[in-house]
């Protein structure tokens, strides 16, 4: 019997169709539909306070907010936080997991308490931080003052960095996991190898470990990357993007554009934009971390 | 130069122990094969030496100095592993001269060096490749050019032809032997295929639950084995066994009747009499001295081409195997009774093992 | 010897930075739930560690506030967002794991997770708005679905990668059909998987703040938009700013505690391994 080109009744579907089918039905409902709206959206001038007064805009949205100051300088904010929050987090996260693998007692305990962080509600760590660094009643302030250090954890010059290292005490658990996973994925023979070889720590670690890693390091860089673009509820919780705007980050922008000035359709040429920019970020990554070719 | 010295050598891991009070003394330039049923602390033996592996009491020399404390890296051994263990991420080449880059050499040594190995070995055309680019006899040769580049005092082999088909093993056993040969190096190679053992070794050790049970010659192995276990797993069709117990004039009396023996055990000792499938004939019609002929009926006959195994049940119960030229084939018939002679000179009497 | 290294000193630093990072994960709760048990009168005292411990914090929020039933909107809207996702999640999961022609699907699962909520957000506002759903659990509930259904998905593909398939086939030689091997034979064996891949949804869920605060209202506030409302450091609300942070995180600790050897196996199965 030929296969029917176009399947009129669902008892000839393949069972694999049918059984993807809830799922694509769900996402095209709650993801590919909205992303569509959106792209409709950026196109017009979309005011929540005007609704019956939608006008076709063309890319004028995207003409005002790539050369606004404000957008521009939350982008800029964004990627210095992203890039020092995440080369921060895979360095302590690679120590860690590499120090954790060597523990000969308390293994499952220690790993369970360096875990934690990332499973709370990043509102709850804002505010924790927020309490903890506050120059009037925090601790630490407190007792930074008692030996002669006096900081101003969210002044202009310090804000984007404090917010930096809540993301390192909330995040750097992630890059943990992933390379606690990724260390016990791999074979046990090339290292034994490598001791009969005579290869000492150093030389191990930068021929056998790192090389073999290597997946895994870029899976959970490109990860924790573009999950710390999405950085939204530290700087809710306790700058709101100030002082100035010296923390304000872009998902902090498009909800100030989107939700406090109500102008949706610029709101959705910033987030358009965003996931240029975070495509074109991963694609960079990906090709500077495939391995040389030798020739 | 390269002399081995196990030493009342003990691993246990928790509470058991895998290798149970260990001695043994390996000579320079020997190929010793470990052989035994898997499970029986091979491996442990390799990796203890290896340094893979801390001893829990006994000493390990090599040349006469003490090792047993060194990290790997200060014995000047090499080790081939059972699953190749290549560095996945590095070329044939790297991974050939990543022990000479531990030791810091020059890279232009290095080069030189696995270069000549590389010929040696036929590798020259791959050396730019990743190990999975690479077939399981390719990836195999590599391991084993890693482990000559080092010229190192032992090479130590796990299992290593276990995973290739049965073609390029045997293209395998014959290059290692011919490496063994020009390089002279001692080779401590551990399998569980008796008939690589017998092909390879200069000397077999065969070992059982963590102890040696013997070690000797292939020849001596098989002819000579000194236990039951060691008659037991050598030999393919294995051993014939017969219990029995001795009587009065050393006389055996076995289920099959009463054999002549000359033995040293007790009266009313019980042991296990054997006898090889190989050894046992078809009864002549002149008797000689030293015959026993039992009446037995054929039950069964596999042709293998040049040889048939023919199993025959004696009257008691007791089954015996025989292995019969082509050309004799025609004298068994299933289902008949014929006489067989078990000579006494190529019995086996084992005491029996209380347990 | 806590690690295992040769070198003494090594031994040293290496116990000390663990030390060191064990301190620093710690210090917060600790200090958290030490401010949550102050009597109110001491709050937002930092030289302050020796006092009558007071549940007065405690009370207050437990029987004098909305936090039940910010609690009860956040469990909810949790649950019925995982239980869609597993329902959804799982036969597509099976088919990614089994069936070929599916090779793209596994990174367009996880490019789904990716997207930003920025661009999300705004249509599922103005929908939910049209639809008269903004301040209520199915609005929050669609705008959960958006993250919680990708990880969800892309978990459960490395736990059915793992099962043989050897165990279908025979299933199916004893009968049953394909769909019928499916949940009778593999659903059960991944069933700690399922378990897994549920709790970390609902982790993730009961976490968001963003969808929340802007989809939410009286009604249907959730216990981290809650949270957020402390952001008036006034001395008297810091105590119950305290103890709802610690309502939000205890349950979420114990939860996450029971899958991590199972996040670990997901990860590495999920084809980052070499
Ligand atoms: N790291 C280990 N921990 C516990 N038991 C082990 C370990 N390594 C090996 N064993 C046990 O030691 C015994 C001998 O193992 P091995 O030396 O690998 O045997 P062989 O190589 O002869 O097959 C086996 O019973 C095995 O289960
Ligand atoms: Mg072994």
């Amino acid at each position: 019997m030929r296969y029917p080109l176009i399947i009129t009744n669902a008892a000839q579907m393949h069972i694999k169709y049918k059984l993807i089918l809830p799922l694509v039905f769900l996402l095209s409902g709650i993801m590919l539909y909205p992303f569509i709206f959106s792209l409709w959206l950026s196109l017009q001038d979309y005011r929540l306070t005007r609704i019956n007064d939608v006008q076709f805009v063309g890319f004028e949205n995207f003409g005002f907010i790539a050369t606004d100051q404000s957008f521009l300088n939350a982008m800029g904010n964004t990627i210095s936080f992203v890039a020092s929050a995440v080369i921060f987090e895979l360095i302590l996260g690679l120590s860690l997991a590499l120090l954790i693998q060597k523990l000969v007692i308390f293994k499952g305990l220690v790993r369970s308490i360096l875990l934690a962080p990332m499973f709370i509600t990043p509102i709850a760590v804002g505010l924790m931080f927020r309490f903890l660094l506050n120059s009037e009643i925090g601790i630490i302030p407190f007792y930074l003052l008692r030996v002669g250090v006096s900081l101003d954890w969210f002044g202009p010059e310090l804000a984007l960095f404090s917010i930096v290292l809540i993301d390192v005490w909330q995040w750097t658990p992630f890059m943990l996991l992933m390379f606690l996973a990724g260390l016990e994925a791999l074979p046990k023979t090339p290292f034994e190898a490598a001791r009969v070889d005579g290869a000492g720590r150093w030389l191990t670690f930068f021929s056998i470990t790192l090389p073999m890693l290597r997946p895994v390091i870029v899976v959970a860089l490109i990860i924790r990357a573009l999950d710390a673009f999405k950085v939204f509820e530290y700087v809710f919780a306790i700058t709101r993007g100030g002082p100035g705007n010296s923390t304000e980050t872009i998902m902090y922008y498009i909800y100030q554009t989107g939700f406090r000035f109500f102008r949706m359709g610029e709101a959705a040429a910033a987030s358009i934009l965003l996931i240029i920019f975070i495509l074109v970020f991963v694609i960079l990554i990906v090709n500077l971390s495939r391995p040389k070719v030798i020739k | 130069m390269g002399r081995v010295d196990f030493k009342n050598l003990r691993k246990s891991f928790g509470s058991t122990n895998i290798i149970d009070g260990l001695n043994l003394e390996i000579y320079n330039s020997e190929f010793l094969v470990l052989l035994g049923p898997s499970g029986c602390g091979k491996s442990t033996t390799l990796r203890l030496l290896a340094g893979l592996e801390t001893v829990s009491s006994g000493t390990i020399s090599i040349d006469g100095c003490d090792v047993t404390e060194l990290e790997p890296r200060d014995r000047d051994i090499a080790m081939v592993f059972q699953n190749y263990a290549l560095y996945p991420t590095m070329t044939v080449e790297q991974n050939m001269g990543f022990g000479l880059k531990a030791k810091k050499m020059s890279p232009k040594l290095i080069k030189e060096k696995v270069n000549e190995v590389a010929d040696l070995l036929g590798l020259t055309h791959l050396l730019n490749r990743k190990p999975n680019a690479l077939s399981g006899g390719q990836q195999q040769r590599v391991a084993i050019g890693r482990a000559i580049v080092r010229k190192p005092k032992v090479f130590l082999f796990d299992e290593p032809l276990s995973n290739l088909d049965a073609n390029l093993r045997l293209e395998m056993r014959a290059e290692i032997m011919k490496l063994h040969r020009e390089l002279g190096a001692t080779t401590i190679f551990v399998t569980h295929d008796q008939e690589e053992a017998m092909a390879m070794a200069d000397r077999i050790v065969i070992m059982d639950k963590g102890l040696i049970e013997q070690v000797g010659t292939p020849t001596e192995i098989y002819f000579q084995p000194k236990t039951r276990m060691v008659a037991g797993f050598i030999g393919n069709p294995s051993m014939n066994f017969i219990k029995g117990e001795i009587s009065n004039n050393s006389e055996l009396k076995l289920p099959i009747g009463n054999i002549k023996v000359n033995t040293t055990l007790n009266l009313g000792e019980h042991v296990d009499v054997g006898i090889r499938p190989e050894k046992i004939k078809l009864a002549d019609l002149k008797r000689k001295p030293n015959e026993n002929i039992v009446r037995v009926m054929v039950t069964n006959i596999e042709l293998l081409g040049p040889r048939a195994i023919v199993k025959t049940e004696h009257e008691s119960g007791q089954v015996l195997t025989s292995v019969v030229d082509h050309d004799d084939i025609g004298k068994y018939e299933l289902g008949t009774n014929i006489s067989i002679s078990l000579a006494s000179n190529s019995l086996h009497i084992f005491p029996k093992i209380k347990d | 010897m806590i690690v295992s290294f040769e070198n003494r000193l090594s031994r040293f630093l290496g116990t000390t930075a663990i030390f060191i990072a064990i301190i620093l994960v710690l210090f917060p709760f600790f200090w958290i739930f030490l401010e949550s048990i102050k009597p109110p009168s001491l709050g937002g005292r930092p030289d302050i560690w020796r006092f009558e411990p007071s549940w007065e914090n405690w009370g207050e929020i437990v029987f004098n506030s909305n936090v039940p039933l910010n609690i009860l909107n956040s469990f909810f809207i949790a649950l019925i967002t995982v239980v869609i996702s597993l329902i959804c999640g799982a036969p597509a999961a099976y088919a990614f794991s089994r069936f070929r022609g599916f090779q793209g699907a596994r990174y367009s699962i996880l490019a789904a997770e990716m997207m930003p909520p920025a661009i999300l957000i705004l249509p599922l506002f103005l929908l939910l708005y049209k639809l008269e759903l903004i301040d209520s659990r199915v609005g929050v509930i669609t705008a959960h679905l958006t993250f919680v259904v990708p990880v969800v998905t892309w978990f459960l593909i490395g736990f059915f990668d793992e099962v043989p398939k050897d165990l279908e086939d025979q299933a199916m030689i004893d009968g049953y059909t394909r769909f019928q091997a499916f949940y009778k034979v593999i659903l059960p064996v991944v069933r700690p998987g399922l378990a897994a891949a549920g709790i970390f949804g609902f982790v993730l869920s009961w976490n968001d703040l963003f969808y929340s605060l802007l989809l939410t209202g009286a009604e249907s506030r959730t216990l981290p938009v809650a949270i957020a409302g402390f952001w008036t450091f006034r001395g008297i609300e810091l105590g119950k700013m305290a103890v709802a942070i610690l309502i939000a995180v205890i349950p979420v600790l114990i939860l996450s505690y029971s899958i991590q050897k199972h996040l670990i196996r997901g990860i590495g199965g999920s084809g980052v391994k070499y």
